[in-house]
């Protein structure tokens, strides 16, 4: 916020304080990191016993209680079905409000509503329905709707946020050039808006990935990954879920750096492009 | 940055007179056209929102025994939980969480967003910094939760960390299983939440107006007060909606940060649910609700988000 | 029926088990009118395994273990979900249609079956019904003994006819949930930190254990555990524990609240692992316990004591119920499973974590003698007890802590109950839980 160029006490003040945010976000990251390598007759606390990698095999044989494996399936299969929804109908939605039309105001108090209304009442509510109704409950169906009761209002919200820092002028030009409404939003609105469509996409996976109480009544048969691990807790659980845990941010580390990596190449590109002037 | 919300009512002046009879065609089409974008949206919240709801309203006039739950009208279910002491404490006790929870979110939250709105440059940074603070949550909150208990615990790290330093002696207890174990669950679970908006309504504010300000020689502290904080409003709204209805809704959180001694609306629901008696957690539900809205209709009052966004 | 979709998630490689059933439903309704439906082989034999049967319960019983056995002995494929106890009733009730088989326990069951979800099942189809220990059909385990207090589950066993969901004071034709797994649990403690023998229920709220204390955090139960406590002290006398007045609701709750306001407690535990993990990482030296929990606290190679108390135990017991929409074939495999259930295997290997199964004599033969002499009859093990996963669970000459089956189910002071007063309860341990 200085002068550009030299950095303030400000900014090393700052930055230590995210820093240490960083750090207690990462508590139980590492707690876990390190309680993956328990020894083969550890247990989830400490002390240590012994150091080993014998969690991390362990979770690719069957458990004695639960299924990681289809659990994990599910969960990643819902987080991307409710990840595009998310993104589709936020973004259609989004482009309605962008118009005034009658409801709107009621559509989006709905909205808001739908992030208020505490998870237990949903997933109650959600299974009490389908059970008058008769419906058989399903992670793809009754759960899919829960899910997106939470999804939306936060996709809905970034992209209320997306389009007022949207400058109207882009689509104008398109149009003046002949574009079709579709095209200009297929080659114009879109492109430009597409990193932050990213980070609505991002939302709707995280949030439905570890959604609990949402699921708890309308997963049906058969379990989300969370419900799952819940449920192996009702008998002896192992590090083996520690050793879940630290794949899982391994995982994320290398997607995110994928991601990113990708996203500086497209960056690149585009500064090249329109540095030649095409 | 002070447009508001329908932005495209500027482009319809002149245009080339080829597109017209395109034009006549899509005018109709228009007219409906935002109504067919709603659709979806409103279709998802009627089905999955507005009528599980409505049920639950429907069923906390039920009645129930300790066998089984009687389709009825009665206000028992509401006379039992606004009549007694216990609601109204544990009430008071939930408020006091997300009152708790959402001053330390908030502060973290501000001073976090500020440092990534002003002090990080590049968006890619920016990018970067932010995926770094979200995978921690790809991990499920249940292992994350079981965690704790090594981190916080007698014998846990935190406590050893100390001990090893020379800080203390003995193992602090009041780091597990207390008020303060679920306060501080909170804030980690939830002050990305703050962040995000927060950074979103830094992000907007044109940094000619802190310049302008500097210039005017006001003090970092005045630009803070006088020029962000406002403009950062609708972006604390949002945030803080978030935070206070998590908290109000929450169970799970508090049940296990404070191994079961600490009571909070959700987990009262929760224990009627256990034992079946829906009507009883059906009437918990709605007044639970209708105080959540009554928070939010305040907080809309005193910032219009839709009128900022 | 045949129109619901399912088995989308492990088995969407399968051939549509609906599409068969069709076709087979008819040979089935043929051979059950012909009244050929008793042992194992049978027309059907084939066909059955095509079946699947999905079963959802709590960790303690929904082994992985049990539905590979299935396959193997049966043929057809059991489908295993685990849940923890409060979400077990939830999907009860609410989801009849998301299962077949429930896994649920006796004193919940109270309030299940009336919900009409669950059929009751004939006696005379149940190969080894003769043979179910007597605690769950006359409530005595032996002819002079005394029935225990609380909701004992011979009392929510049978109902009085085929469509009725009335539980009957004596045994009938008709009989809600096979017994499957049940047991005494008493204070587990921690030896090392202790320090002093225990034994009564009332050393849990001795002030030497302060902040070191826990109870169950399932309201219904651990209100019995507190009334346990109570009754050693002195304060409270009740009529009957599982089934409690207001007055004596409110003196039990009004102790815990000074025991919790003198931080007596540390946490109170729902699930069976934080149980274990609160013992094993010391933040707990004394609580309510399950004899396996013990047993998992001390494979980690931490003392930890399974210790019987002179006022006896708290018992619970589950069992396995059929889903009411369950007909023809799979109903008739469903009683395949239940028969195969107690037929032994199974038992031996629920014994041998430390639970009890309702038929011993089929259990037994699949035990070895020492593991039967260790497990069931409180002698000093002859050579090293082995877990189901083949560790050392005891060394050669080790006694399991309580002794015999008959020294502790015999010793039973009540059972897990829901209570008439359960609204009231609820609320007041809410308040409880606030203070």
């Amino acid at each position: 916020m200085r002068d550009t160029g030299r950095r303030g006490l400000s900014f090393y003040l700052l930055a230590a304080f995210f820093g240490l945010f960083v750090l207690f976000l990462y508590g139980p990251t590492v707690t876990i990191t390190i309680l993956s390598f328990q020894g083969p007759e550890g247990g989830l606390t400490f002390p240590m016993r012994g150091w080993s990698t014998h969690w991390f095999h362990n979770l690719f044989q069957q458990q004695a209680v639960g299924d990681f494996g289809g659990s994990f399936q599910r969960s990643l299969l819902l987080g991307l079905i409710v990840m595009a929804l998310t993104v589709l109908i936020a973004l259609t939605a989004g482009f309605a409000f962008r118009r005034r039309f009658r409801g709107s105001g009621a559509l989006f108090y709905l909205t808001v509503a739908s992030l208020i209304v505490p998870s237990v009442l949903v997933s109650l509510g959600i299974g009490l329905l389908f059970q008058i109704l008769g419906l058989e409950p399903n992670w793809w169906s009754s759960a899919l709707g829960a899910h997106l009761t939470w999804t939306l209002p936060f996709g809905l919200l970034i992209v209320f946020a997306i389009f007022n820092r949207f400058n109207p002028a882009y689509e104008e030009a398109a149009r003046d050039l002949g574009a079709t409404p579709w095209q200009t939003v297929w080659h114009v609105v879109l492109p430009i808006i597409l990193p932050s469509i990213i980070g609505v996409a991002l939302f709707g996976f995280t949030l439905s990935y570890d959604e609990f109480a949402r699921t708890l009544m309308t997963a049906g048969s058969f379990n989300t990954l969370p419900l799952e691990i819940y449920g192996m807790t009702t008998n002896v659980t192992t590090p083996v879920l520690y050793a879940l845990g630290t794949l899982t941010t391994i995982f994320s580390f290398l997607v995110i750096g994928l991601c990113l990596a990708g996203f500086i190449a497209v960056q690149r590109r585009r500064a090249r492009r329109v540095a030649s002037g095409v | 940055m002070t447009v508001s919300a329908p932005p495209t009512a500027s482009g319809t002046g002149a245009r080339p007179a080829r597109a017209a009879s395109r034009d006549r065609r899509a005018w109709s089409l228009r007219g409906w056209l935002p109504y067919l974008q709603a659709l979806p949206l409103a279709l998802v919240l009627l089905v999955f929102l507005v009528v599980p709801i409505a049920t639950i309203a429907v069923v906390s006039f039920w009645d129930y025994d300790s066998i089984r739950i009687i389709p009825d009208f009665v206000l028992t279910n509401y006379e039992w939980l606004l009549t007694s002491a216990v609601t109204w404490q544990i009430y008071l006790n939930t408020l006091k969480f997300a009152a708790l929870a959402w001053v330390f979110t908030f502060a973290i939250g501000f001073t976090v967003a500020w440092f990534l709105a002003f002090h990080v440059r590049s968006v890619t940074w920016q990018m970067v910094l932010f995926l770094v603070c979200t995978i921690p949550f790809w991990t499920s909150n249940i292992i994350r939760m079981i965690s704790w208990v090594p981190f916080l615990g007698r014998n846990g790290i935190l406590n050893s960390a100390l001990i090893g330093a020379g800080v203390i002696d003995q193992p602090l207890e009041f780091l597990l299983f207390s008020d303060f174990a679920v306060v501080l669950a909170y804030v980690h679970l939830y002050t990305l939440f703050m962040v995000v908006p927060i950074f979103n309504s830094m992000a907007r504010i044109d940094r000619s107006l802190i310049e302008a300000a500097r210039d005017a020689g006001a003090t970092g502290w005045q630009i803070l007060w006088n020029v962000v904080l406002p403009l950062s409003k609708p972006g604390i709204a949002i945030g803080s909606i978030f935070v206070v209805t998590l908290v109000m809704g929450d169970f799970i959180t508090v049940r296990l940060m404070s191994g079961g001694q600490s009571a909070s609306i959700g987990t009262m629901i929760a224990n009627d649910i256990a034992l079946l008696q829906y009507p009883a957690a059906a009437a918990n539900a709605v007044v639970l609700l209708l105080v959540v809205l009554l928070m939010v209709a305040t907080m809309l009052r005193l910032i219009d988000i839709r009128k900022e966004l | 029926m045949s129109e619901r979709t399912r088995d989308t998630g492990r088995h969407m490689g399968g051939i549509s088990r609906r599409g068969l059933l069709k076709g087979t439903a008819a040979v089935a309704g043929v051979a059950a009118g012909s009244g050929a439906i008793t042992g194992f082989p049978t027309i059907w034999a084939q066909n059955i395994k095509n079946v699947t049967l999905r079963q959802f319960g709590t960790g303690v019983s929904n082994l992985n273990a049990v539905a590979d056995k299935v396959k193997e002995d049966l043929g057809f494929t059991l489908q295993m979900t685990a849940l923890d106890s409060d979400a077990v009733a939830q999907r009860a009730v609410t989801q009849p249609k998301s299962y077949d088989i429930a896994d649920i326990e006796y004193w919940i069951g109270k309030k299940i079956f009336p919900a009409g979800v669950l059929q009751p099942m004939d006696v005379g189809k149940i190969k080894y019904y003769d043979k179910i220990i007597p605690i769950f059909t006359t409530g005595k385990l032996t002819p002079d003994s005394v029935i225990a207090q609380g909701t004992a589950p011979h009392t929510v066993t049978f109902v009085e006819g085929k469509d009725s969901t009335k539980f009957a004071k004596a045994p009938t034709q008709w009989m809600t949930l096979i017994p499957t797994i049940y047991n005494a649990d008493t204070l587990g403690i921690r030896p090392d930190l202790v320090g002093r023998p225990i034994t009564s229920w009332k050393d849990l709220v001795d002030p030497a254990f302060k902040g070191k204390a826990s109870i169950l955090n399932i309201p219904s139960i651990g209100i019995m555990d507190a009334a346990m406590v109570c009754e050693a002290l002195g304060l409270v006398t009740y009529g009957d524990k599982g089934n409690m007045t207001k007055a004596e609701i409110d003196k039990t709750i009004a102790f815990l609240i000074e025991q919790k306001k003198a931080g007596q407690f540390r946490a109170f535990w729902k699930t069976f692992d934080e149980s274990v993990n609160l013992m094993s990482s010391g933040e707990v030296v004394i609580q309510s316990m399950w004899s396996p929990a013990v047993a998992a606290v001390r494979a980690k190679g931490i003392q930890c004591v399974y210790q019987p108390l002179k006022e006896g135990y708290r018992a619970w017991g589950g069992g396995l119920g059929i889903a009411k929409h369950l007909s023809g074939l799979e109903l008739e495999a469903a009683y395949e499973y239940i028969n195969w259930y107690l037929s032994g295997w199974v038992g031996a290997y629920l014994n041998r974590q430390g639970y009890y199964s309702a038929v011993l004599d089929t259990a037994k033969e699949h035990m070895s003698a020492e593991e039967w002499g260790f497990w069931m009859e409180g002698k000093p093990a002859a050579k090293d007890i082995l877990s189901p996963e083949g560790k050392v669970m005891e060394k050669a000459g080790a006694v399991r802590d309580g002794g015999s089956f008959q020294d502790r189910m015999g010793k039973v002071a009540c059972w897990n109950a829901v209570m008439d007063e359960d609204r009231y309860m609820i609320r007041k341990w809410n308040e409880f839980i606030a203070a």
